[in-house]
């Protein structure tokens, strides 16, 4: 009985407090993501090929979690959970969302997990950044109907489409000293 | 988009209208195979057809607010008029059918072929997002969510995070807010241009999550100290239940959209 | 009662039948990273029904012990605890957060961050739900908790709507559905005006009266809460338990103690401490101001002829200008002048045509309920919001036309939340920055920014980053950062919130004796005290209009005018408004119009004025 009672050790890893932290890194990055969604018409209409530079944006919430956390699981989660929240808001694009959460936090987490939430080093972000890049690449290239598109934009779309993630990825790896140095994260810190 | 008077914790009492009364899942299971497929579909035809059904569905089963019906009558038609015409621009021309130059500037003519090739994207990107108003317009955040604890079996402790992080999304624009204005009057990386503006916003975004992130772990201790997560389930007071009629709605949808698919056949792939 | 979570059981000491619903032995609390425990060794325990009231100077760790009190230190915060911590007989380092919960009802400071669903119905039952609890019994128990706080009625709206003061009493509805008889407040009514202030003291005081739980209590506005208090428990500087006993033996006996360690104390009792000293027979020391005022009635003045109580208003100073009632006296220009004032918050007109002036070495309050359009209106004349042209000028030019660089020189502006307006990465460079934008020299930048940093207390932490001070600090150091480029308009928004007496006091007397030297300043704070002690004049704010405006003596000299303002008279004048028998007191409302006995409070602030910050020449 007395051991049923006791949530805190069943759970470890994922505490109320690091569900909510990744929560408000979802939103935080949200509102990010959300000027990125407000500019995808117009960016698509414009300059189609540079679509995957703007798309990169949404590889922030897992980025920032795991800098700042150092955990696993906590990318796939601040992923949905901006997800979730960004389609209260706007729903039309709920299933989009959703489906860039699970194919990012994914990606990043399994890039974590191959090193057993061990390595934190620049270079395990940089290698699903480019993941993502080239998958994302693919995705959109026949939602959109890319290749009726010149070649030298097929070419300049698909290498922005790597581009994007991987500078996106860059930003929130700066994010996350910053905030290290701030002393949010100090209190996970090497675990 | 009017975030700041949106209330994603609204219930909308709509009687006589039946998206209302369907399980959230459903509403977003039902258009989900054809969302799918029309990714890769290149007629016109086929989106079209789509679009007709989801508008017919949303305008008989969902209460025709200012919203809806700026959306609906706006906001897609525009939207898929744009983003076609900018398709069209963009086309490589000898990827077409030439016959018919729609406009000529100069030495660039924009043709037929481009035309309808541009005109099927952008109505095939209407027809996704139309299906998934369904769910979209006529569910709230928390049904939504109870609906992925209770059927889905999503774990609640995620659920319920995001419940409470809807009430973060206002709370961090209105930060937002302030923290502009703060480094604005105190003459941080004043200067126009992009460089200034990128300057700017870095500078922006370090206290917006160190704030965003005391605030969750104060939240986080407001709600343990309520017994969050005490056991691996919680009293639910407002079931969100599976009913026959969402098997119905769900069966109905997927027929119709086999049906149209099959007698549209829209590969040539 | 909490049929689910029986699990853990009860340890009782043999033949104790009931243990004490709280026992806090020798608490010692080390953040992680922190080098010393805050606090050290705290002490104390509660008894079923008993309010008990915690003190101590800011950073003695009072937040940080209320966190151990049901168990989230250690199990949810990154903290050690050393000694003990028993719940009705639970060592909280051996039993959950949930199994606390039932026995803890916790309410904190920022009502925002205590909220998780959509309604009040649901936010309060959302607690016994994770219990697991039946649906009626959930639905009894929330309609019960809704009931005793006054929101029964409102159950079904989003709890946004709610003012601030309903907010928290929504959190402390919460925490009552829990069924805890032990309620712990961390200064439940920080952000509130003072119509909150009472709602939320008067959902308590039903609560003390019904006698059913226990509250412990940390507070810094001791008006309020030390009529409800059964007992007090000090703390010191490093966080041990300095006294503990009833408000008798405490806040009376030992008032003295109390004020030199830094800590608030109720308002008369200040007044009386100061009185007392004067010679007048104030014995025990009253605690709210009816008590002074009936103590005072009972008691004969001092014969001694050396003691004289100064008259109300302003003592005169070398101020250029001093007081709304002098305006028209003055024939120079005002400094800022507002004009027909609307301003815009996304589509809403939050100010609806405000008329103002203010002239030089003025110091101006802004009152009001929340939500009025205090901030607005400071920021608008600050220039912080985007306000229309031709409404706003300070010393003569456009708010709305110039630019920012030459705005910040003119006036300098503390914002209500000051990690918003942090920007540089140390202590040292955010004091810089104003300076640096103004091409002073690199000696001289730093021998202001090493003066700023000593006259604030901030010495050691120059190369801190700036979100790693403490609450206090933080404050001093945004206040800082507005004043050490010497603008001659200074705009703060509630600048003492969340600070002790000490640093409040310190405070004040710097900005009292930048205004004496010609600098103008303009607060907004929900102190009443603080603003009749050091205001000429106060400018009422409601609904986004201006309500009055007049020489602060006036202003709260109408007692329905405020009450519909939202706002109450402060302390003091409630005591001595009805005086009778020593009209000499009668128009007293403020403490500085009363004997010091201790000249070296107020008098020779710790902090220098500010002659070395004013810029020895614009570029
Ligand atoms: N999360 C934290 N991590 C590290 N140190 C902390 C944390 N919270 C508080 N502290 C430190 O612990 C000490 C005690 O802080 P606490 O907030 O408990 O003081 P307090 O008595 O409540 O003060 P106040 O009256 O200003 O609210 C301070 O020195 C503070 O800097
Ligand atoms: N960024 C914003 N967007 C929309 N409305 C706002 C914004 N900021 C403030 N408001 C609204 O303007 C009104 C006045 O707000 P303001 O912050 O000036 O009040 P205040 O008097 O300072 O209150 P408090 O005492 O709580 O600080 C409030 O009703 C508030 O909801
Ligand atoms: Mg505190
Ligand atoms: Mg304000």
């Amino acid at each position: 009985m007395r051991r049923y009672a006791g949530p805190v050790a069943r759970n470890p890893i994922l505490t109320t407090r690091v569900l909510l932290v990744c929560a408000a890194i979802g939103v935080a990055t949200g509102i990010v993501g959300g000027i990125a969604g407000l500019l995808t018409p117009v960016v698509l209409a414009a300059i189609p090929f540079a679509y995957g530079l703007l798309l990169g944006a949404h590889v922030l919430p897992g980025i920032i979690a795991q800098e700042v956390l150092r955990l696993p699981l906590v990318a796939v989660l601040s992923h949905v959970m901006a997800a979730i929240v960004a389609s209260a808001f706007n729903p039309a694009w709920a299933g989009r969302f959703i489906g860039t959460a699970l194919l990012f936090g994914g990606i990043q987490e399994g890039v974590a997990a191959l090193t057993r939430y061990r390595s934190w080093g620049a270079w395990r972000f940089f290698i699903s950044a480019v993941v993502i890049g080239v998958l994302v690449a693919v995705v959109v290239f026949f939602a959109a109907h890319m290749s009726v598109l010149p070649l030298w934009a097929q070419i300049a779309y698909l290498a922005l489409s790597v581009l994007g993630p991987v500078a996106w990825t860059a930003v929130g790896l700066g994010i996350g000293a910053s905030l290290r140095r701030a002393g949010v994260a100090r209190t996970t810190g090497g675990r | 988009m009017t975030t700041a008077t949106f209330d994603p914790y609204a219930r909308v009492e709509a009687p006589g209208r039946f998206l209302y009364a369907l399980n959230p899942l459903a509403k977003l299971l039902a258009p989900l195979p054809a969302m799918l497929l029309l990714v890769f579909v290149r007629d016109l035809a086929t989106p079209l057809a789509f679009l007709v059904i989801a508008y017919l569905v949303l305008l008989a089963g969902a209460r025709l607010t200012a919203r809806i019906a700026l959306v609906l009558a706006v906001a897609i038609p525009g939207a898929a008029l744009v983003l076609g015409l900018g398709m069209s621009v963009w086309t490589d021309a000898s990827r077409v059918d030439t016959s018919v130059t729609v406009l000529q500037i100069g030495g660039w003519s924009l043709y037929g072929g481009a035309l309808a090739v541009g005109m099927a994207t952008g109505v095939r990107l209407a027809a996704i997002v139309s299906l998934a108003l369904l769910a979209g317009l006529t569910t709230n955040g928390p049904d939504l969510v109870r609906a992925t604890v209770q059927q889905l079996r999503v774990p609640y402790r995620i659920g319920y995070t995001a419940l409470a992080a809807f009430r973060f999304v206002p709370r961090f624009g209105y930060e937002l807010d302030v923290i502009r204005q703060a480094h604005r009057v105190r003459g941080a990386h004043g200067g126009r241009g992009p460089f200034a503006a990128l300057a700017r916003w870095w500078g922006y975004i370090v206290p917006l999550l160190a704030g965003a992130i005391r605030h969750a772990e104060r939240v986080a201790l407001a709600m343990d100290a309520r017994a969050f997560g005490a056991h691996p389930d919680r009293t639910e007071r407002h079931l969100v239940p599976w009913r026959v009629r969402d098997t119905v709605f769900v069966a109905l949808f997927w027929i119709l959209s086999a049906g149209i698919l099959v007698a549209l056949f829209p590969w040539t792939l | 009662m909490a049929s689910t979570v029986s699990g853990a059981a009860t340890v009782r000491q043999p033949g104790d039948t009931a243990p004490l619903l709280l026992a806090v032995r020798g608490v010692g609390i080390s953040h992680e990273g922190a080098a010393t425990p805050t606090p050290a060794a705290a002490s104390f325990s509660v008894a079923r029904g008993e309010v008990v009231l915690l003190l101590g100077p800011s950073g003695a760790g009072k937040s940080t012990l209320a966190l151990a009190l049901n168990g989230l230190i250690p199990h949810a915060v990154p903290a050690s605890l050393s000694g003990t911590v028993l719940v009705d007989g639970l060592d909280t380092q051996h039993t959950p957060v949930a199994t606390l919960s039932t026995r803890v009802g916790m309410v904190f400071q920022d009502p925002d961050a205590q909220l998780v669903t959509g309604t009040l119905l649901d936010e309060v039952a959302f607690g016994p739900e994770n219990l697991r609890m039946p649906v009626d019994e959930v639905l009894s128990r929330s309609e019960d908790a809704l009931r005793r706080v006054g929101l029964w009625d409102r159950r079904s709206e989003n709890p946004d709507r709610l003012s601030g003061g309903g907010r928290q009493r929504l959190a402390i509805a919460c925490a009552l559905a829990m069924g805890s008889p032990l309620l712990v407040l961390d200064e439940p009514t920080a952000n509130l005006d003072p119509q909150g202030i009472e709602e939320v003291y008067a959902a308590l005081e039903e609560l003390v009266a019904a006698g059913d739980r226990a509250i412990v209590l940390i507070e810094h506005n001791l008006d309020a809460a030390a009529r409800i208090t059964d007992r007090v428990v000090v703390l010191d500087h490093d966080g041990r338990t300095h006294a503990d006993g009833t408000v008798d033996e405490v806040l009376r006996g030992r008032a003295e103690e109390l004020h030199a360690m830094g800590v608030w104390l109720p308002v008369a009792t200040l007044a009386a401490l100061r009185l007392r000293a004067a010679g007048w027979a104030l014995d025990p020391l009253p605690i709210d101001p009816d008590e002074l005022r009936s103590a005072l009635e009972a008691a004969g003045a001092p014969s001694s002829a050396t003691v004289s109580v100064r008259k109300a208003g302003r003592i005169e100073t070398s101020a250029p200008a001093a007081g709304a009632d002098s305006r028209s006296s003055l024939l120079s220009e005002p400094l800022i002048r507002v004009r027909g004032l609307r301003t815009h918050r996304g589509r809403a007109e939050i100010l609806h045509g405000v008329d103002l002036d203010v002239h030089a070495g003025e110091f101006v309050a802004i009152v009001g309920a929340n939500g009025a359009g205090k901030t607005t209106l400071l920021q608008s004349i600050a220039g912080v919001v985007p306000i229309p042209r031709g409404q706003v000028t300070v010393a003569g030019t456009d708010i709305a036309r110039t630019d920012l660089r030459t705005l910040s020189r003119r006036i300098g502006f503390v914002f209500q939340n000051p990690e918003h307006q942090f920007i540089a990465h140390t202590v040292f460079d955010e004091l810089a920055h104003g300076l640096r934008q103004q091409h002073v020299p690199d000696e001289a930048v730093r021998a202001r920014a090493t003066d700023v940093l000593r006259r604030f207390g901030l010495d050691g932490k120059a190369d801190v980053h700036p979100f790693l001070l403490s609450g206090g600090q933080k404050r001093r150091l945004s206040v800082g950062t507005a004043l050490v480029t010497g603008a001659p308009v200074l705009a703060l928004d509630e600048p003492t919130f969340g600070q002790d007496r000490a640093r409040a006091d310190e405070l004040l007397s710097l900005l009292d004796s930048l205004r004496r030297e010609g600098t103008t300043v303009l607060v907004v704070t929900h102190d009443m005290q603080l603003v009749t002690e050091y205001a000429d004049r106060t400018i009422v704010v409601g609904d986004g209009r201006i309500l009055r405006d007049a020489a602060t003596h006036d202003v709260f000299a109408d007692d329905a005018f405020l009450r519909t303002a939202g706002l109450r008279q402060p302390p003091l004048r409630r005591a001595f408004s009805g005086m009778t028998r020593h009209p000499q007191l009668a128009g007293v409302t403020r403490l500085a119009d009363l004997p010091n006995p201790d000249p070296t409070a107020t008098a020779a602030p710790t902090v220098t004025p500010a002659p070395t910050v004013t810029p020895e020449a614009a570029p």
